[in-house]
C-alpha cells in the first residue's frame, strides 16, 4: 500500500470548458475502462493525464473527443452535452493528436492531410489550403506540402500530424503520447510547438519530464478512476505515490555527473578504455561501406571493433546510419568491405548463421512477436536452433523468470502489456543465448515502473552489449563505451562518461537534452529529502503507559524549498509509509 | 493441304532459343531498373511494386486537361489500340504514346517502373506463344532436330511482339494519366462520371496505407529471420508464415480501426472533401476528339488490307 494522501475534493470551475460527470464506460468485451470519473477542465488548462498502462487515460480522451460514448454518465464541452449535433460540432474543434501519426496521415499528400479537418470546418478548397500551408510553416514542414506522408521520417510525421490538427485552429488539443519514439531534437521541436498552442491541453504521457515542461495540473488515474488531482509540482515529490501508480520516474534523475548519487546508480563498472586491447576482438568492420538500391550511402567506410563483454552504446540523430549498422551486423544487409565476426570473414554462407550469435530487440516488440501463446514465441528461435523439446522448455523457463514473467507461458503476446511485451521480447532472444545482444530503443513507449524493471534486468546480463538509444539515461546506465554516428561516419569513440560530459558533442547529435537537465534540476530541489532528527515523546503501542518515553526520532522528509533562507513547512508525508499516528498532524518548521 | 515452310536447325539450337528469350528478357529488366534508379530521388527508396502517384504540379495541356476528359479519352483510346492486330499500328501507337509522355513531361522513372511492372507478362507471351500457336497455312516454322514436336513458329512471334508493343503503348499512357492530377482528383472525376465514390475513397485509403503495411511486413519478416526462420517446404514453415499473416491481418485491421477514428476526430462524417469543382472547356472536348481521332486513324489502318 502506498502512502494515502488525503484526496483533495475534485477542482470545480463554476465555468468548465469541458465537464465529465460519473463517467462510467466498459468496453465490449467487458473490461471496465472507466469508474464514476468526474472532472472539470477549465479553458486554458494544461493537464497532464497520467497513470499506469490500462489505467485508463487513452479511454478517458476518446470520450473528451467523443470517439466513445460514454457507457453511463456525460461529457459536456461548452456547457453543453456532448452529443448529436454539437457532438459534430465539438470534434472541429477538438484536436486529437494520435501516438502513431500513420494512424493519423490518411491523406496522399501532406498538404491534402492537412487540409483535410479545415475543410470538413466549412472551408473552401482556397481558404483551407492557405490555412494548411500556414500550419505547415508554424511546424517547419513547409518544404513538405507535396510529400506523401510515407516518405517522411517519424518526426516529421508526427509534426505533419500536428499541423492538420493547428491548421483547424482548435480551443482543445488532446495528445496521446506526443514524444514517444521521437529523437531528443524532434523532442525539443515538438515541445517548443505545443508551448505556443494557446488552448486547453491535455496531455496522455510516461515521460513525466516532458509533462513537467508542459503542464501544470496532473490527473492521475488507476484503475478507471480519478487517484488524484492536484498540480503537477506536488505530483513530482510524491515518490510513494508515483510508485504506486507506476510512475516513479525518480530513477532517472541522477544522470549528471555531478549529482551525488550512489556509485551503483551511476551506471556500471567501467575499466579504462585501452587504447589497443590485447584480445581479438568479437566482431570487427574495417572499412565497411553500404549503399542503399538508389545510391545513398549510408555507412562511409566505417572502422570498428567490439569485444567480448563490452557494453556500447550507439547513439546518434536520426538518419544517422545507426539501423543500417544494425541491420548489417544481423545479416539483413552486406555491404562491401570488412566484417569478420569472431575472427571469420562473413561470407554469404556465414551471414545465413549469424542469426545465432547475434540477437536483437527490436524497438517496435510488435514487430518480432507474432506467434499464439508465450511459450511458442520463446520456442520459435529455439526450434530453429535444433533444441530438444526438453532443453526448450528448460531454457524457456529460465528466461521467464529471468524477466520477471513466470506464469506467462499460456498468455497470448498480443494482450500483454508494452513493458511485458518488450520482456518477452528480450527473453525471447536471451533464451538463443546470443554472443551480441543488441537492443534497438529499449525504453520506447514503456512507463516509468516498465522501464525501471527492465534497467534492472538489463544491469544483471553478462552479455556484450551493444545498445542503440536516444535515453541518455539507459546509456549512462548501461554502457562504459559510446559511439557517436553522424551521416554514416562513427564520429567518436569514447568512454560513455566522457560523451556525457561533451556538450558540444551531444548539440551536434541532436542529442542534448537542456530542457530534461532543466526539468531534473527543479524536480530534484522539489523531491529534496533529508533527515531530520528531533525528540518527541514515543509511547510503545499496546503496552503500559510507564513504558512512554522521550527519545530522539529520525525522520526523512520530502518537501519543496521556496528560497535557501526563507522559513518553509514540512509537509506531514514520508518516503516509505512510516506510518506514525503522533507526526500526522505535526508539520516541523526550520530556517 | 497445310503449306508451311520447315526450317530445321540443330536440337541444341532449342536450349539457346529457351535461354534467349529470358536471357534478353532479364538484360532488360535490369537495364529499365538500373535507369529508373538512377532517376530516382536520393534518399527515397523506388518501389518497384507500387509506383507513386502524387501529382508533383506542371502546367502542361495535360495537366489543365479536364481529368473526366482525359478518363475517358485515354480508356477509350487504350480499347482502340487494345483492338489492334498488326504490327506496324502497334509500333505507331506505341510512337504516339512516347510523344504524349513528352507532352506531358512525363517522370521517365516512374515511367521506366511501369514498364518494369509488365516485363514479366511480355515476356511470357515472347515465349509462349512462339512455341504454342496452332498451325496456319503460311507460317514458318522453326523445327529443332530430333524433336519434331516442338517447333517455333514465327507468325505467333509476330503476334507476341503485337500483343507486346499493344501492352507498352498502353502503359505508357498510364503515367499521363495518373501522374497529371492528383490522386484524390483523378477519382473525383471517376466518381463524377458513375464510379462508386466509396471505392474511390477505398483506393485512396489503400494506396496511402500500402506503403504502411508493407513496411510493417518487412520489419516482422526482418523479426523472424534473425531468430533464425527460413522459408521450407515443412509444416514448421506453414505454421510459421500462418503465424505471421495472421498477426499481420490483426495488426491492420486494429490501425484500420484507429484511422476510421482519426478520421472521425477531424470531422470525417462519410465524405472526403471534393476537389475544386471541375469546369469543362470546349478546348478539353477538342482535345479529346483530336486525341480518338488518332486511335480511329490506326484502327482504320490496322484493318486495311496489306
Amino acid at each position: 500500500m502506498h502512502e494515502l494522501t488525503p484526496i483533495a475534493p475534485p477542482v470545480e470551475h463554476p465555468d468548465p470548458l469541458l465537464g465529465v460527470r460519473d463517467l462510467h464506460y466498459r468496453y465490449p468485451d467487458g473490461t471496465q475502462a472507466l469508474s464514476g470519473i468526474r472532472l472539470d477542465i477549465a479553458a486554458g488548462e494544461r493537464i497532464a493525464l497520467v497513470g499506469r498502462n490500462g489505467s485508463g487515460k487513452t479511454t478517458l480522451i476518446k470520450q473528451l473527443c467523443g470517439l466513445l460514448a460514454p457507457g453511463s454518465g456525460q461529457v459536456y464541452y461548452q456547457g453543453r452535452l456532448l452529443q448529436g449535433e454539437h457532438l459534430e460540432a465539438g470534434r472541429l474543434t477538438i484536436g486529437y493528436l494520435f501516438q502513431d501519426p500513420d494512424d493519423q496521415l490518411f491523406g496522399h499528400t501532406v498538404l491534402a492531410d492537412v487540409a483535410f479537418g479545415p475543410r470538413q470546418q466549412g472551408l473552401s478548397a482556397e481558404q483551407a489550403d492557405a490555412a494548411a500551408r500556414e500550419a505547415l510553416k508554424r511546424v517547419h514542414l513547409a518544404d513538405k506540402a507535396y510529400k506523401e506522408p510515407h516518405h517522411l521520417s517519424f518526426g516529421q510525421k508526427k509534426r505533419a500530424a500536428l499541423a492538420g490538427l493547428l491548421a483547424m485552429q482548435p480551443q482543445v488539443l488532446l495528445l496521446d503520447e506526443p514524444t514517444a519514439n521521437l529523437d531528443p531534437r524532434q523532442e525539443q521541436v515538438f515541445l517548443d510547438l505545443l508551448k505556443t498552442f494557446n488552448g486547453t491541453l491535455i496531455c496522455v504521457s510516461h515521460d513525466l519530464l516532458f509533462l513537467y515542461e508542459l503542464c501544470r495540473r496532473a490527473v492521475v488515474l488507476d484503475q478507471g478512476r480519478v487517484a488524484h488531482d492536484y498540480s503537477l509540482d506536488e505530483l513530482v515529490t510524491q515518490r510513494g505515490e508515483l510508485r504506486a501508480h507506476g510512475l516513479d520516474f525518480s530513477f532517472r534523475l541522477v544522470l549528471t555527473p555531478e549529482a551525488d548519487e550512489a556509485p551503483a546508480e551511476r551506471g556500471p563498472a567501467c575499466a579504462p578504455m585501452a587504447a589497443e586491447p590485447t584480445a581479438a576482438p568479437l566482431v570487427t568492420l574495417e572499412h565497411y561501406v553500404f549503399r542503399y538500391p538508389d545510391g545513398t550511402l549510408a555507412l562511409d567506410r566505417l572502422d570498428l571493433g567490439i569485444w567480448s563483454g563490452e557494453r556500447i552504446a550507439l547513439v546518434g540523430e536520426n538518419g544517422a546510419g545507426k539501423s543500417t549498422l544494425l541491420a548489417c551486423l544481423l545479416g539483413l544487409q552486406q555491404g562491401s568491405g570488412t566484417y569478420c565476426f569472431d575472427g571469420r570473414p562473413v561470407t554469404r554462407r556465414l551471414q545465413r548463421t549469424l542469426w545465432r550469435q547475434v540477437g536483437l530487440v527490436f524497438q517496435d516488440c510488435a514487430d518480432q512477436l507474432f506467434c499464439a501463446s508465450v511459450e511458442e514465441e520463446i520456442a520459435f528461435g529455439l526450434r530453429q536452433l535444433g533444441l530438444a523439446r526438453a532443453e526448450i522448455r528448460r531454457r524457456g523457463e529460465e528466461v521467464l523468470a529471468m524477466v520477471g514473467l513466470e506464469g506467462f507461458q499460456q498468455r497470448v503476446p498480443l494482450h500483454l502489456s508494452g513493458g511485458e511485451r518488450k520482456r518477452l521480447a528480450l527473453a525471447c532472444v536471451l533464451a538463443m543465448r546470443p554472443r551480441l545482444l543488441i537492443l534497438d530503443e529499449p525504453t520506447a513507449g514503456l512507463d516509468p515502473r516498465s522501464e525501471a524493471l527492465l534497467l534492472e534486468i538489463l544491469r544483471g546480463l553478462e552479455a556484450t552489449l551493444l545498445l542503440v538509444s536516444h535515453d541518455m539515461f539507459f546509456v549512462q546506465a548501461l554502457t562504459c563505451r559510446t559511439l557517436v554516428m553522424h551521416q554514416g561516419h562513427i564520429l567518436r569513440d569514447t568512454a560513455t562518461a566522457d560523451f556525457l560530459q561533451d556538450r558540444n558533442l551531444g548539440n551536434l547529435n541532436g542529442l542534448a537534452f537542456s530542457y530534461r537537465q532543466r526539468g531534473s534540476d527543479a524536480i530534484r530541489a522539489l523531491q529534496h529529502a533529508h533527515e531530520q532528527r528531533h525528540v518527541h515523546g514515543h509511547r510503545h503501542a499496546g503496552e503500559e503507559a510507564a513504558l512512554e518515553h522521550a527519545h530522539v526520532h529520525t525522520h526523512r522528509i520530502v518537501h519543496s524549498h521556496p528560497g535557501d533562507d526563507q522559513a518553509h513547512e514540512h509537509p506531514p508525508r514520508r518516503f516509505y509509509g512510516d506510518d506514525l499516528p503522533d507526526h500526522a498532524h505535526d508539520p516541523d518548521r526550520h530556517n | 493441304m497445310i503449306d508451311i515452310v520447315h526450317i530445321t536447325v540443330p536440337w541444341w539450337q532449342v536450349a539457346l532459343l529457351l535461354m534467349l528469350g529470358p536471357a534478353v528478357l532479364a538484360g532488360a529488366v535490369a537495364g529499365l531498373r538500373r535507369l529508373a534508379r538512377a532517376r530516382v530521388t536520393a534518399g527515397e527508396a523506388p518501389d518497384w511494386s507500387v509506383p507513386p502517384l502524387a501529382a508533383e504540379g506542371g502546367d502542361t495541356l495535360l495537366h489543365r486537361w479536364d481529368v473526366r476528359c482525359k478518363i475517358v479519352t485515354i480508356l477509350a483510346y487504350s480499347f482502340m489500340l487494345a483492338a489492334l492486330s498488326r504490327p506496324q499500328p502497334a509500333v505507331a501507337a506505341i510512337g504516339i504514346s512516347l510523344l504524349v509522355l513528352v507532352a506531358a513531361r512525363a517522370s521517365a522513372a516512374r515511367v521506366l517502373i511501369r514498364l518494369l511492372a509488365i516485363a514479366g507478362f511480355i515476356g511470357m507471351f515472347l515465349v509462349v506463344m512462339p512455341f504454342t500457336v496452332p498451325e496456319r497455312n503460311g507460317d514458318t516454322l522453326i523445327v529443332f532436330n530430333q524433336i519434331p514436336w516442338l517447333g517455333f513458329n514465327l507468325r505467333g512471334l509476330g503476334l507476341a511482339g503485337t500483343i507486346a508493343a499493344k501492352a507498352v503503348a498502353i502503359t505508357l499512357l498510364m503515367e499521363p494519366l495518373l501522374a497529371t492530377a492528383p490522386l484524390p482528383v483523378t477519382l473525383h472525376g471517376l466518381s463524377r462520371l458513375g464510379a462508386p465514390e466509396m471505392v474511390g475513397q477505398m483506393v485512396l485509403l489503400s494506396h496511402r496505407y500500402l506503403h504502411v503495411f508493407r513496411h510493417e511486413a518487412r520489419r516482422m519478416a526482418d523479426g523472424m529471420q534473425v531468430r533464425g526462420f527460413r522459408k521450407r517446404t515443412d509444416l514448421v514453415t506453414l505454421r510459421a508464415v500462418a503465424n505471421f499473416l495472421g498477426m499481420l491481418f490483426v495488426r491492420s485491421f486494429e490501425r484500420t480501426e484507429r484511422v476510421f477514428d482519426a478520421m472521425r476526430a477531424r470531422g470525417y462524417k462519410g465524405r472526403f472533401p471534393e476537389p475544386a469543382e471541375p469546369r469543362l472547356k470546349p478546348g478539353d472536348l477538342l482535345f479529346a476528339g483530336l486525341w480518338l481521332l488518332a486511335g480511329l486513324t490506326l484502327l482504320v489502318w490496322d484493318r486495311m488490307p496489306s
